[in-house]
């Protein structure tokens, strides 16, 4: 079955770039350009990894990632928090709050492939 | 007397017998004291005072003997809106020097610190603002010299090609930049986790392909391994290399050498290494090149650029990570620095390390939380 991951992130182009890199590797891929709106869709579709920005109008994406990880429904995706801003220890904070790991913007194609290929597997 | 208690920074000194000796009137303003309720008696016996007399009252239990214990508080003062007040406080010593009590110096440096917040948050702004047209381009770029939207000729990948280079030069600007908003701050190191040398490795030298290739500079770089782990905070140690990278292209001789290497130290450790054969560093400098905007050349007549901010900040992130960069270099001969980091282990196996009684084999970091 064709594996997905959801990218929660406000920016068109992060994710028209994202999706590219992900589909040539085979997966599906789903957008929602806001917190509440990835969290309908986390729910709705159950994806295998949700790629998640921090700064969006709206709840923000620690707000979401809290609100995602409260949920039964949703709380075993692993999330990957997708961040193009300085947060002071980020990698901490996200790892605390859940999230399974943490990637800067801009990104290699291939790392981001291979991020995406281990989670998904340690899922499964 | 006169000349302290006229100066604009709060000055309280708590005598060898643990009572008030004296209290200027800054600190009076600060405090919410007075100087003559206060005079004679025990910091923790003064009513009246807020959070600033209790940060205090806990800094001056704290203080060791022989060190200075600074740190910065928000006050909620009851004339002024936030204050941010910076405390340092110390042991005084009389003329004999023997310790006679404890000195704490108060600064309003609410001006600097707002001033300081506001430039941290417009460079994070626009860090995010550049990478995210960034994103973009480096993505497509990389996919499509990489064949992946479709088979380009020689010419079109080699166009390909360079636009991502540009980009991930422009990333390194970008990272840099960023960089200058944190010169005062101890959170270098900070954000720590277990991360392999291929992955902070990967695409170390690639902001400086083009400026070396430009000068003829053959730059090289050899790893004796890529699974190593260290504990180490990836972006910032990924910083501290490639300011020594920078550093050593700008040095290099045109049509010179730089190489780049990772190597397992005999003693359980890696090391990092960067070697040019460009004009070298007078023995003279070889410590003060480390210090903020320190260049040997004249800004003025210079030949090379740069802020003089690289070996700044490596220095800062090395030493964050309990390590220390080593210089060995000749006037024109070149230089060679480099710096050591524990490896990193798995708990369990680091315990069986441990156990065998192989200490040089223990792992010296902390674990994750």
């Amino acid at each position: 079955m064709q594996r997905t991951v959801l990218i929660i992130e406000d920016e068109k182009l992060i994710i028209v770039s994202t999706q590219m890199v992900l589909e040539a590797a085979g997966f599906r891929v789903e957008s929602a350009t806001n917190g509440e709106d990835g969290i309908g869709k986390a729910k709705a579709q159950a994806p295998d990894l949700i790629l998640l920005d921090i700064m969006m109008p709206g709840i923000d994406g620690w707000e979401t990632l809290t609100r995602l990880k409260r949920d039964p429904a949703t709380a075993g995706i692993p999330v990957v928090i997708f961040t193009a801003r300085e947060h002071s220890r980020g990698h901490q904070k996200s790892t605390e709050m859940g999230a399974a790991d943490y990637f800067r913007k801009p990104f290699e194609p291939d790392e981001l492939i291979e991020l995406v290929e281990k989670h998904v597997a340690q899922k499964t | 007397m006169t000349t302290i208690s006229s100066i604009m920074d709060g000055v309280v000194f708590v005598g060898r017998a643990g009572n008030v000796v004296l209290l200027n009137s800054a600190a009076e303003d600060l405090l919410g004291v007075r100087a003559l309720v206060a005079a004679g008696k025990p910091l923790d016996a003064i009513e009246g005072g807020g959070d600033l007399l209790q940060t205090l009252i806990a800094d001056q239990r704290r203080t060791a003997k022989g060190k200075e214990f600074a740190r910065t508080v928000e006050v909620h003062h009851s004339q002024h809106d936030l204050l941010y007040v910076k405390c340092t406080t110390r042991f005084a010593q009389d003329h004999r020097g023997e310790p006679c009590g404890v000195i704490t110096l108060l600064r309003d440096v609410t001006a600097d610190f707002k001033t300081d917040q506001l430039k941290n948050q417009y460079l994070s702004i626009v860090a995010h603002e550049l990478r995210t047209p960034l994103t973009g381009i480096k993505t497509f770029s990389t996919m499509l010299a990489k064949g992946s939207l479709g088979k380009l000729d020689d010419r079109q990948r080699r166009a390909c090609e360079s636009i991502r280079e540009q980009s991930v030069r422009l990333e390194h600007q970008i990272d840099k930049l960023i960089n200058l908003g944190n010169l005062e701050s101890a959170d270098y190191g900070q954000d720590r986790e277990v991360v392999t040398v291929a992955e902070f490795s990967t695409g170390l030298l690639l902001p400086f392909e083009q400026p070396a290739r430009d000068r003829r500079i053959t730059l090289t770089f050899r790893a004796d391994t890529t699974e190593a782990c260290l504990f180490a905070d990836r972006a910032d140690l990924r910083r501290a290399c490639q300011a020594l990278v920078e550093n050593a292209v700008k040095f290099a001789r045109d049509g010179g050498t730089v190489e780049v290497r990772i190597e397992r130290t005999a003693d359980g450790g890696l090391r990092f290494g960067v070697a040019d054969d460009g004009i070298g560093i007078d023995p003279r400098y070889q410590r003060r090149i480390f210090e903020k905007f320190f260049q040997v050349e004249d800004p003025l007549t210079r030949h090379h650029g740069g802020a003089g901010l690289g070996l700044f900040v490596a220095r800062g992130i090395v030493e964050a990570h309990g390590s220390r960069i080593e210089v060995s270099s000749q006037l024109g001969r070149g230089a060679d620095f480099s710096f050591m980091l524990p490896l990193h282990r798995p708990t369990a196996e680091a315990a069986a390390a441990g156990a065998a009684g192989s200490p040089q084999e223990r792992v010296s970091c902390k674990e994750p939380s």
